[in-house]
């Protein structure tokens, strides 16, 4: 058991020993390396390598927030923009339920062209059904972690929709004002 | 209450059921006669009954399907958020695949798409079937699931998912973006083509290089499209091909036939390669079909499904739905897709075909 225990002893030993005669550089800041560099120096050395680091961290910490900074700034920008984009929603969504009102009074009338109104029901239903999920996404874009290239992304895919169904909201009430004629 | 009152209480309750039942028969078997693509014969018709409506449903139209109001989706609402681990299960032969939506959870914990799923928690998922399967990864948001894969290629690996709220794209990006590679998974009516321009527009004004933009091909796969809209594909499809291009034919009940041109409007001028295969059907491969016939576009895959017909879905008077097929659509050259499936133009074996890397690398050279 003895040899046992100075065996462990002396291995341990070699691998301190050995580690603390690798590296003395103290910036490197490793746990073998500072103990290398704090046993290396003196009080002095000690304190002008702590301020180095200190001066290191302080300039990695100004980048940091730079960086937060400009992300925080391109949320609130983002954010300004989804406002906006769900403050056209919500307007469409008014139009659109207008559309909905008169395309059925339409449907009421006597003579009307049956087939085309229902056709303009038909589509006016899916434009609602399409619109509902814009806002539905918007609402989702505004909880999520905005500024990320996934986030831009969905927002544009959102924005492309928006135009496509302002476009078929505009045919629609063209179809609907020739059937009220 | 009397004996004889309990007894006729029961045969009118049973009467009433039976009119339930029986109403929504009677007008599906007028929808089909009136409205399907091809009338099936009287006798089959006169066969169907509330007891064996699914089973004769099929005999007389394969994608014929009557629902529930509960179990009801319309192709209209596209994808809505869920809770889970951000993953299709894809089932091959005996295996099942994770095909993953860029930014969902199981991205996140490090599995490569297309990964073998070989354990859930520790338990290995051999003989289960996909319903299995999915109920076991399903769950709150917020908790764990320790998933075993094995990537395409690589070694088996086991990830810690946590479940969470998830709203895929209409139209992704594959990582790395900037190559230019989009997955198409459902063709949604007025929200596709707008989310795929939208994204083609993204991916340009994120590319280092316009004139190389212009030149490489843009890469949409739809190995894992089964369809959608008919009409947003043929959006698509115009797209890409100048004004006034023919796209298809519709061939409706009685012979009806409508023709389809490509419309004015935005076009995308380069190259286009699909990567298709099996699952490749209906509406993702009339848009693959299309643009191959008018030598637009080039196909790296395997054969697709074999379903150019197209369906409709039809409210009945108690609530419930009948999807019926009520049109075939037919190629520029006269062609269809049912039955045969589109051949690629460069066939990819089954051991590379589910890493989207080397298909990537045949789709760039084989332009």
């Amino acid at each position: 058991m003895k040899i046992q225990i100075f065996i462990g002893l002396t291995c341990l030993g070699l691998l301190f020993g050995g580690c603390a005669g690798k590296d003395y550089d103290p910036q490197k800041g490793g746990f073998f390396g500072g103990v290398a560099g704090l046993s290396s120096g003196g009080y002095k050395d000690r304190v002008q390598d702590r301020e180095a680091r200190l001066a290191q961290l302080r300039a990695t910490q100004q980048q940091l927030n730079a960086e937060t900074a400009g992300l925080e700034g391109q949320k609130s920008a983002a954010l300004v923009k989804v406002g906006k984009d769900k403050a056209r929603v919500s307007s469409m969504q008014a139009e659109i339920a207008s559309l909905d009102k008169k395309s059925k009074a339409l449907a009421a009338k006597d003579g009307a062209d049956k087939q085309r109104v229902a056709d303009l029901q038909k589509r006016t239903a899916a434009l609602k059904k399409q619109m509902a999920k814009q806002s539905s996404s918007l609402d989702a874009l505004e909880g999520s972690g905005l500024g990320d290239q996934e986030v831009d992304l969905r927002r544009k895919q959102l924005e492309q929709q928006r135009n496509a169904l302002r476009r078929e909201y505009e045919l629609l009430m063209k179809m609907q004002m020739e059937l009220a004629r | 209450m009397t004996r004889a009152r309990l007894c006729w209480l029961a045969l009118a309750m049973l009467a009433l059921a039976q009119g339930v039942a029986a109403g929504p028969v009677e007008e599906i078997a007028q929808v089909l006669r009136r409205k399907g693509l091809d009338p099936p014969a009287e006798n089959l018709l006169q066969t169907l009954a509330a007891d064996n409506l699914a089973e004769r449903l099929k005999q007389i139209d394969p994608f014929a399907r009557h629902f529930r109001p509960e179990e009801y989706r319309s192709p209209l609402s596209g994808y809505q958020s869920w809770v889970g681990i951000g993953a299709e299960l894809v089932p091959q032969g005996q295996n099942v695949l994770l095909s993953l939506y860029h930014g969902g959870a199981a991205e996140g914990a490090g599995i490569a798409d297309r990964s073998r799923l070989t354990g859930i928690d520790g338990e290995k998922i051999a003989g289960w079937d996909l319903a299995r399967v999915a109920t076991r990864l399903r769950g709150e948001a917020g908790t764990t699931v320790r998933l075993t894969v094995v990537a395409p290629g690589g070694k088996p690996d086991t990830r810690a998912v946590t479940r969470q709220s998830f709203r895929p794209l209409d139209v992704e990006m594959v990582p790395p973006g900037n190559l230019k590679v989009l997955r198409i998974r459902d063709f949604v009516g007025g929200l596709t083509r707008p989310a795929l321009l939208a994204t083609v527009g993204f991916v340009k004004a994120t590319s280092p290089d316009g004139k190389k933009f212009l030149h490489d091909p843009l890469i949409i796969d739809l190995r894992d499209s089964s369809g959608g809209d008919l009409y947003e594909a043929l959006d698509i499809a115009g797209i890409f091909l100048p004004a006034g291009t023919p796209l298809a034919t519709l061939r409706r009940s009685g012979g009806e036939h409508t023709f389809f041109l490509s419309p004015a409007g935005e076009k995308l001028l380069m190259p286009l390669v699909f990567l298709v295969g099996p699952d490749t059907a209906s509406a993702a491969e009339i848009l693959a079909g299309i643009l191959q016939r008018q030598g637009r576009a080039k196909l790296v895959g395997q054969r697709t499904y074999g379903k150019c017909s197209s369906q409709t879905d039809q409210f009945l008077s108690d609530g419930s739905i009948l999807r019926y097929t009520n049109s075939e659509i037919l190629f520029p050259d006269g062609g269809s897709c049912s039955g045969t499936g589109l051949a690629p133009d460069r066939e990819v074996a089954a051991e590379d075909f589910q890493d989207i890397s080397k298909l990537v690398q045949k789709a760039r050279t084989f332009h």
